[in-house]
């Protein structure tokens, strides 16, 4: 895997995916998260939203991927947070993107500020920040 | 509805093992193609079910905190790794309520988290912020 060259202010690479509602029941299956409101346009519809919604913690994972992937594995992804600020709904696409904020605080570590965008312009994910081993 | 008397309470999840199967479909669920994913290794928020989701799912089901799923929204959540997971690993869970406020007819529950190995390596801190719909005042 590459090593990041991180510098304050460079970019994170972008990472892109479309999360259909196959990859929810999936999650739900894989994660044991079988809440309804994903599953189900029924329920969902009955607690006020247009249909299912994927799971927070999926676009969550979907993050850890495109942080773990820049920095070069999952063992250098030491801290990572968000806010899940709308919903994500299937078939919509979600783009993970970060900038360095810091360097070297704590020693051997990046900062990064983080966040994903639905492709119909949501900021799904919000107020991330991720915590990253730079060097061995 | 939870409110301040139930600071404290906690949930336990033990001797969760971290099997090479469930971390492969787990993995494939995430959309392993062009991640970072490779055999052997764990994706990081895997924590979702070796932690979060065994000690979550008893707090939902407590019947003196009467948690409606229809009215829960998962609000925030943040991860620390302080040393990675293996396939192979045996890891007992804790999740333990810290706050619960009420704010604008919400109730908004924060829960910190723990999952230890049997070799007594903390692999995962954490901390959830559940709002919850229907609470009054």
């Amino acid at each position: 895997m590459s090593r990041p060259t991180p510098a304050v202010g460079s970019e994170m690479t972008a990472m892109t995916r479309r999360v259909t509602q196959e990859q929810i029941a999936a999650y739900a299956e894989a994660s044991g998260d079988r809440n309804p409101i994903h599953l189900d346009p029924e329920f969902a519809r009955r607690v006020g939203l247009p249909g299912t919604i994927a799971h927070g913690m999926l676009e969550m994972a979907v993050l850890a991927e495109a942080v773990s992937r820049w920095a070069g594995g999952y063992d250098r992804l030491l801290e990572l947070r968000c806010r899940f600020s709308k919903p994500l709904f299937p078939g919509d696409e979600i783009t993970c993107t970060g900038r360095v904020v810091a360097v070297g605080a704590p020693p051997g570590t990046a900062t990064l500020e983080v966040q994903a965008t639905s492709g119909r312009g949501d900021r799904v994910l919000s107020g991330g920040r991720a915590v990253v081993r730079v060097e061995t | 509805m939870p409110d301040a008397s139930h600071v404290g309470r906690r949930f336990l999840a033990s001797s969760q093992s971290v099997d090479a199967e469930r971390v492969a479909r787990f993995a494939a669920a995430v959309g392993g193609g062009g991640g970072a994913h490779e055999p052997g290794s764990v994706p990081p928020t895997f924590a979702a079910v070796y932690c979060l989701m065994p000690t979550l799912a008893q707090l939902f089901a407590d019947p003196a905190l009467g948690i409606e799923l229809a009215g829960l929204i998962h609000a925030e959540q943040s991860f620390e790794w302080p040393e990675p997971v293996r396939v192979g690993d045996v890891i007992d869970s804790s999740a333990e309520i810290a706050s619960v406020e009420r704010r604008r007819g919400l109730v908004f529950v924060t829960v910190s988290l723990e999952a230890v190995t049997r070799e007594g390596r903390t692999v995962c801190r954490g901390r959830s912020l559940l709002l919850l719909r229907g609470g009054e005042g």
